[in-house]
């Protein structure tokens, strides 16, 4: 019994292990010097990892009682969690390595929010998903504070930590009514309980408590507070991490607990998240224009962003997932090109992220400048680039859905998100005159820039077959 | 050759200028212009089949889940607008060859153009209107490219970013739009869509879907008030001019609205938005026109004007205006582009688009002149031109419509001759200058030879309506308005007197009396003051970027307490939201009757909580009321029974508030103020909101019957657990597991206070200590004589408590939590009453050894289980009798809960210890014995012990 239930969460229990491992390596092994090479291995195991679960089997397994839950849903969410993890820490290394910031504790926290976000999606339980969510949040909350010396990262953490605590009580308080009104934490008897009794007030409540926790963890208005201070305060490796795979990871779970748990009556779930995704849109896209910092413009446009995922989500079908779920990988593969190059800008070897250092890029760099161009206005969701189809797909949910005016609003919002990434375009090729940025940038951020930009161009002709995976996860997940 | 190819040989092509460049720029040009020209051939040798009336069709299955197909349909509306398109581009391509300086990187230029033309091709040919969505915006982003080439004029990047912002917006307004007329018909397919005109018309969703088109259409074409992006987007090097802004995207809209022109047309709603918005482009782009002094403004503003015309035309819903505007689409494309290009030609040689600094070129540039004469006679519709018979059958179509629109027209015509005859008079005619900022000549063939090949035909045209045009505008028209029906209408340069005739003649003589006067004229408009769109737009943007910077620092101005606050309000909401979305009334329930004490009780948790909130600032005050609210809530638990619940509290409540009280100490007694009255009552605000949620939540639970899961743990306690204290079996058996995770997480946590004073006391803060200055005098007694020998009464009994709670706690009140909690409490008292340094001579324990033991007990008990084949932390348990004591039970629950107890007195007391390690880092003098006055202090033997 344990040795098949440890078999379905084979993947999780390595990794747990092997942060184990690499943190015992690390502290009685060399410390900061062991730093580097756990953390490659770390993007190893993780590669390692996602080979494990993508050739693993496409049907859904239960383990622990029904706790825990691998399916093809699961499967596609952690491969997007396992690679975008591998690849942003690895990408960040330069960054991290030449401001002595490259601790060894780094890769291992790392592992413990992708293991607790691969336990987030695979919930099949109130008490399973919070104690991913916490594994994950904790290792966050430290990560956040990473540059003790900063003023600014300290408090970024110390916000978010606050928050993030008022927001799991939040989840908890919700969880708790909801088991009391279930009798049972486990979704599927959430589900079958409200099959036969109907929604009562207890469930509703705990319904909406439970997913006012989660808005904060997708950071979705208006629990998104947290986002630009973190993301302007952390080191900006780190950032490139909170943009993207506890993004997929949170926007994974609320759909599993809307769908799962709460499937039976979407009527009751579909208006709170159609209204956090309106905000978010419209909060993401206003705060957005005033900004100065490119740190900062992507933290308000992931909060765009996830408004628009949670469009797909809002619309409680199984389109509706796989729109958000092709959504959510278009955004993470964007958000990678734009970190990759957010980290290397530098002038003279110190950092910066002010916009407006990016005047005239383009006549120093015509071949990052056109890449960074694709990618912004994929981000903007400008045809024919990836992003569009991204859009297109959570926008055509919702109107099958009939939910008309969410898409229109969907619409309005990304014509003004359009503006401030059009903005940093313009600053790029017909800036006036500044000190340009360095021009040195490490093989593989420069290379990560430019490969997320073709997949940007080259994703058009088929999504690369993201469609259909997707469709088969929404499948499993809506039933 | 099959449409797709047609429309993916520029996309194709858009390779080659880039590396034919290296091998000369003509042959970068030609090899540019035989993709052109291989599409074109493609296309026309499907023009005889599509002037039959067929429609050509080719189909792609892309992404058939959205409804995106790569289909692609050709009929007359197609073969006009791609004819245009290709064949413009043709004489665009010859041109810029000879345009382009040789420092401009053609090759880029020439990309840019190709990729242009495949997403101008792509629009007019795509059959699936998401497909047609995806060329509009590559459009958008290719004409932002070239108008953004020259990069070093700052009008240039001005224009361009303009450009990208309205036609950019636009064209995600037209997603909207596109994706509800989808939704409507249930299919993405233009030829579907198109036959569903009923459909369309009677949903609700028709004034969004055609609000939304209309706003893709209408920035794209520069109709009002989108019209201003236009003139500033002539920065531009003049080819991009002549083909963009003239000939093909701002034909986009206009193509856009004659394709949908079947379903959309024929409203109130599409009359209004339409032919309105048109009829003041119109008007207002030829005032407009005839005041600017730069070449391209002139032509651009025309062009506004012009656009404004063909739209009013499809705006006015009638089939035969359809017809003209069609009509006036090839004749404009004609003849602009033309100008356009002599505009090109005299910037190019005269090295100035000045009118105020030319004139007087007609001798210089005869070919020019003669060019440029031609097709501005053109635009102005002088017969026997182009313009003059779509610009008749115009003015007959408004004089229908009615008197005023009729008169505007004629206003508009009038200055639209006014600005023509300028371009020709101001220009060209009057006395020779020496002050041309270059010596003006002809320039060679090759620039030359394309606006000549488009004034031929807008002389043929004009005398040979029928045969050069006349089945392409039939077929065209067919399409427009969607049957082979065509109604009556003549394309001939005499229609005898008439109305039309009269109106245009009117404007002619007007037009020229206008020009006369053009200084007086001048003068006012230059006096006027008026509204300028550029202006306004940048002046609205501002506004918004300010706006949304306001919003912005509303919502995040840093500061925790906001965050929280808006945190905080917004969980309200949801609760109340969904308070209300459910059943809240108060439930069937019978309420339990009020008495005495929770009376009391309740009274006392208020004042105490409102206390807490006068006095919050200062911080042992607060401690203390936050201790009696806690005392009170321990009573609660005895009143509802539920002693060992009652008996944590109260144990659980004195040692944090002695620990609390210990760390407290070192901090400064009062907090500074922080709030402002404003935000006190904001936040009063919220929490009085949140509170009244909870109870109102409550009270709407607690009225409702509802089963709880209490039975299982009664029914299953003494059978399962051996246990009748069922939160004792519950904590160390059912929950055995949460227990163990507790005394960890319990362990780590005191750990953690070592690591944290451990690591402070080596950092700055250590020296801080060492300068520490008790707020208060110290009290007296520190060591009161009496207290000591209590405590050490007392410590055998409180000991001999603490085991006897431990080993009842299975079926009474009690249990290793609470023990480890009184003992802890016992030498705490010890410590107080004595002093540290010598309570911990007396007890050297370990403590870190004895968390760690407490852990490996409870885990080992919880191991044991596995030697008897059950799951880790499976309870057994026995009845023995030992004589002469009675029987009694042994559960293996005890040596678990032996694991509690020491984790939980280690914890306690390794907390404790590093609490007055800061106390031994000030500078204040610590006691080294136990008393202050000792009894036995004048003995020697006493002095010894004490140091």
């Amino acid at each position: 019994m344990i040795a098949s239930d440890l078999t379905v969460a084979l993947p999780e229990v390595l990794l747990a292990v092997f942060a184990m491992a690499a943190l015992m390596a690390g502290a009685y092994g060399g410390k900061d010097k062991l730093a580097v090479p756990i953390l490659w291995a770390t993007a190893a195991v993780f590669v390692l990892m996602a080979l494990v679960i993508g050739v693993g089997s496409y049907e859904t397994r239960t383990a622990f009682g029904g706790l825990f839950i691998a399916d093809a849903f699961a499967q596609f969410s952690k491969l997007i969690i396992l690679i975008s993890a591998a690849v942003v820490m690895v990408m960040g290394q330069d960054y991290l390595t030449s401001r002595n910031l490259m601790r060894f504790e780094y890769p291992v926290l790392i592992t413990l929010a992708v293991v607790g976000m691969m336990v987030m999606v695979s919930a099949g339980d109130l008490i399973t998903l919070y104690m991913g969510l916490e594994l994950q949040s904790l290792s966050l909350y430290v990560i956040a504070a990473m540059r003790r010396d900063s003023q600014k990262s300290t408090e970024a953490g110390l916000k978010y930590f606050i928050l993030g605590a008022l927001a799991s009580g939040l989840l908890l308080y919700g969880a708790s009514l909801a088991y009391g009104y279930a009798g049972t934490t486990q979704f599927a008897g959430i589900i079958s309980t409200i099959d036969e009794d109907g929604m009562s007030l207890g469930l509703l409540m705990g319904l909406a408590f439970i997913l006012a926790g989660l808005a904060f963890k997708v950071s979705a208005a208006p629990f998104h507070m947290w986002t630009p201070d973190v993301y302007e305060g952390a080191p900006t490796a780190v950032t490139a991490f909170f943009a993207t795979a506890p993004k997929v990871a949170a926007m994974a779970l609320l759909a599993r607990v809307v769908h799962e748990a709460f499937g039976a009556v979407p009527g009751d779930w579909s208006q709170i998240i159609a209204l956090l995704a309106v905000l978010s849109m419209f909060v993401g896209a206003i705060a957005a224009i005033g900004q100065r910092d490119i740190k900062r413009l992507m933290a308000y446009s992931s909060i765009t962003h996830m408004g628009f995922a949670m469009v797909g989500l809002a619309a409680g079908s199984a389109q509706g997932v796989q729109a958000m779920l092709i959504y959510m990988a278009i955004y993470v593969t964007m958000n990678i090109g734009m970190f990759a190059f957010i980290l290397s800008m530098s002038r003279d070897g110190r950092p910066v992220t002010t916009i407006d250092s990016l005047n005239q890029y383009a006549k120093a760099e015509p071949l990052r400048a056109l890449a960074l161009l694709i990618l912004l206005f994929s981000l903007a969701g400008v045809p024919p680039l990836v992003g569009f189809f991204g859009k297109f797909y959570v926008l055509w949910a919702a109107v099958e859905a009939g939910m008309i005016w969410l898409a229109v609003a969907g619409v309005i919002a990304s014509v003004i998100g359009a503006f401030y990434y059009l903005r940093i375009v313009y600053y790029m090729y017909f800036g006036v005159e500044t000190d340009p940025l360095d021009s040195a940038m490490p093989p593989i951020q420069s290379g990560l820039l430019i490969a997320s930009a073709a997949i940007m161009v080259l994703g058009v002709v088929n999504l690369f077959g993201v469609e259909g995976l997707a469709a088969m996860a929404a499948d499993s997940l809506v039933r | 050759m099959s449409l797709a190819l047609i429309a993916a040989l520029p996309f194709l092509g858009a390779l080659l200028p880039g590396i034919m460049i290296r091998a000369g720029r003509n042959t970068c040009a030609l090899a540019t212009g035989s993709v052109t020209a291989l599409a074109l051939i493609g296309l026309l040798l499907h023009a005889p089949a599509v002037l039959q009336g067929e429609v050509i069709q080719t189909q792609i299955t892309w992404m058939p889940l959205l409804g995106l197909n790569a289909n692609f349909f050709l009929d007359g509306l197609g073969l006009l607008f791609a004819g245009l398109i290709l064949g413009i581009g043709l004489l665009i391509i010859t041109y810029a060859r000879f345009y382009l300086a040789k420092s401009d990187p053609m090759g880029q230029f020439y990309t840019y153009l190709l990729l242009f033309q495949g997403a101008m091709v792509g629009i007019v040919l795509s059959d699936n209107i998401l497909l047609l969505l995806i060329f509009w915006e590559l459009t958008s982003l290719s004409s932002f490219l070239l108008i953004g080439y020259w990069r070093h004029l700052p009008e240039g990047r001005q224009g361009a970013r303009m450009a990208l912002a309205v036609t950019g917006m636009g064209g995600l307004a037209l997603i909207g739009g596109m994706l509800i007329l989808g939704h409507i018909v249930g299919s993405y397919e233009l030829t579907v869509i198109l036959e569903n005109r009923e459909l369309i018309q009677q949903s609700d969703l028709y004034a969004p879907a055609l609000l939304l088109i209309l706003l893709g259409a209408f920035t794209k074409s520069a109709q009002f008030p989108f019209h201003f992006w236009l003139p500033h987007a002539m920065a531009a090097p003049t080819p991009v001019s002549a083909y963009l802004h003239s000939a093909t995207m701002v034909k986009a809209g206009l193509f856009l609205m004659a394709r949908l022109w079947p379903v959309l047309s024929g409203t109130d709603l599409w009359f209004w938005l339409v032919a309105g918005a048109g009829l003041i482009t119109m008007v207002m782009g030829a005032v407009i026109a005839l005041f600017k002094d730069d070449l391209k403004g002139l032509l651009a503003f025309s062009t506004v004007s012009h656009l404004g015309l063909i739209t009013m035309l499809l705006g006015i819903g009638t089939d035969v205006a359809a017809v003209v505007a069609v009509f006036h689409i090839i004749n404009h494309a004609t003849f602009k582009a033309a100008l356009f290009m002599t505009a090109g030609i005299i910037d190019h040689e005269a090295h100035t688009r000045d009118i105020k600094r030319l004139g007087g070129l007609r001798t210089l540039m005869p070919v020019t002149f003669v060019l440029a004469t031609v097709a501005s006679l053109s635009m102005a519709g002088i017969p026997p031109l182009n313009g003059f018979l779509s610009k008749e059958m115009m003015l007959e179509q408004a004089a229908d419509v009615g008197f005023f629109f009729g008169l505007m027209v004629t206003i508009g015509a009038m200055f639209s001759v006014a600005y023509s005859l300028r371009y020709i008079v101001h220009v060209f005619l009057g006395p020779k200058r020496d002050d041309y900022p270059a010596k003006p000549h002809d320039p060679g063939f090759g620039m030359w030879v394309s606006p000549a090949l488009l004034v031929v035909l807008v002389v043929l045209i004009g005398l040979f309506p029928n045969t050069i045009v006349g089945p392409l505008v039939a077929t065209t028209g067919g399409a427009v308005i969607g049957s082979t029906d065509l109604p009556y209408y003549s394309l001939a340069l005499w229609h005898g007197f008439n109305i039309a005739l009269l109106m245009s003649v009117a404007a002619v003589a007007l037009g020229y009396l206008v020009l006369r006067f053009h200084p007086l004229f001048e003068e006012l408009w230059n006096d006027a003051r008026r509204p300028e769109a550029k202006e306004i737009f940048d002046a609205l943007i501002d506004l918004c970027a300010r706006g949304a910077d306001r919003v912005t620092n509303l919502l995040h101005d840093g500061a925790m307490t906001r965050y929280l606050a808006i945190f905080t309000a917004s969980a309200v909401l949801f609760g109340f939201a969904a308070f209300m979305g459910g059943t809240h009334g108060s439930g069937t329930r019978e309420t339990l009757p009020m008495s005495v004490v929770p009376i009391i009780g309740w009274l006392l948790i208020i004042t105490a909580t409102i206390v807490t909130l006068m006095v919050h600032r200062n911080r042992l005050l607060s401690l203390v009321m936050v201790a009696v609210i806690g005392l009170i809530i321990s009573i609660g638990f005895a009143y509802l029974s539920a002693p060992d619940l009652a008996l944590t509290q109260l144990s659980v409540e004195v040692v944090t508030v002695i620990l609390l009280l210990l760390a407290l100490h070192y901090l400064p007694k009062e907090t500074p103020v922080e709030s402002t009255p404003g935000r006190r009552i904001r936040d009063g605000a919220i929490a009085g909101f949140a509170g009244l949620g909870v109870t109102g939540l409550l009270y709407a639970i607690m009225t409702r019957d509802h089963d709880t899961i209490s039975w299982f743990h009664l029914e299953q306690s003494y059978p399962g657990g051996g246990g009748t204290n069922v939160v004792n079996v519950i904590l160390v058996d059912f929950r055995g597991f949460d227990t163990f995770g507790e005394i960890i997480v319990l362990g780590v946590a005191a750990l953690g206070i070592y690591a944290i004073i451990d690591a402070a006391l080596r950092g700055p803060a250590s020296r801080r200590l060492a300068n520490f200055k008790p707020d208060f005098r110290r009290a007296g007694d520190r060591h009161p004589m009496m207290m000591v020998v209590a405590t050490r009464v007392i410590l055998p009994v409180a000991l001999t408590v603490g085991v006897f709670i431990f080993l009842r706690g299975h079926n009474e009140p009690g249990g290793g939590f609470i023990a480890g909690l009184v003992v802890s409490i016992a030498l705490l008292m010890q410590y107080m009453a004595s002093g540290f340094t010598w309570a911990q001579k007396r007890q050297r324990f370990d403590y870190h050894a004895i968390i760690a033991a407490g852990i490996i007990i409870a885990a080992l008990t919880g191991v044991g289980s596995w030697f008897y084949d059950a799951p880790f932390l499976s309870s057994a348990f026995d009845y023995y009798t030992i004589p002469p004591l009675s029987e009694f039970e042994l559960a293996s629950a005890i040596a678990f809960d032996v694991g509690v107890f020491l984790t939980v007195v280690g914890s306690v007391m390794l907390a404790l210890a590093e609490l007055s390690r800061i106390g031994r880092h000030t500078s204040v003098s610590v006691n080294k014995d136990a008393m202050d006055i000792d009894p036995r202090a004048d003995t020697p033997a006493a002095k010894v012990e004490g140091h």
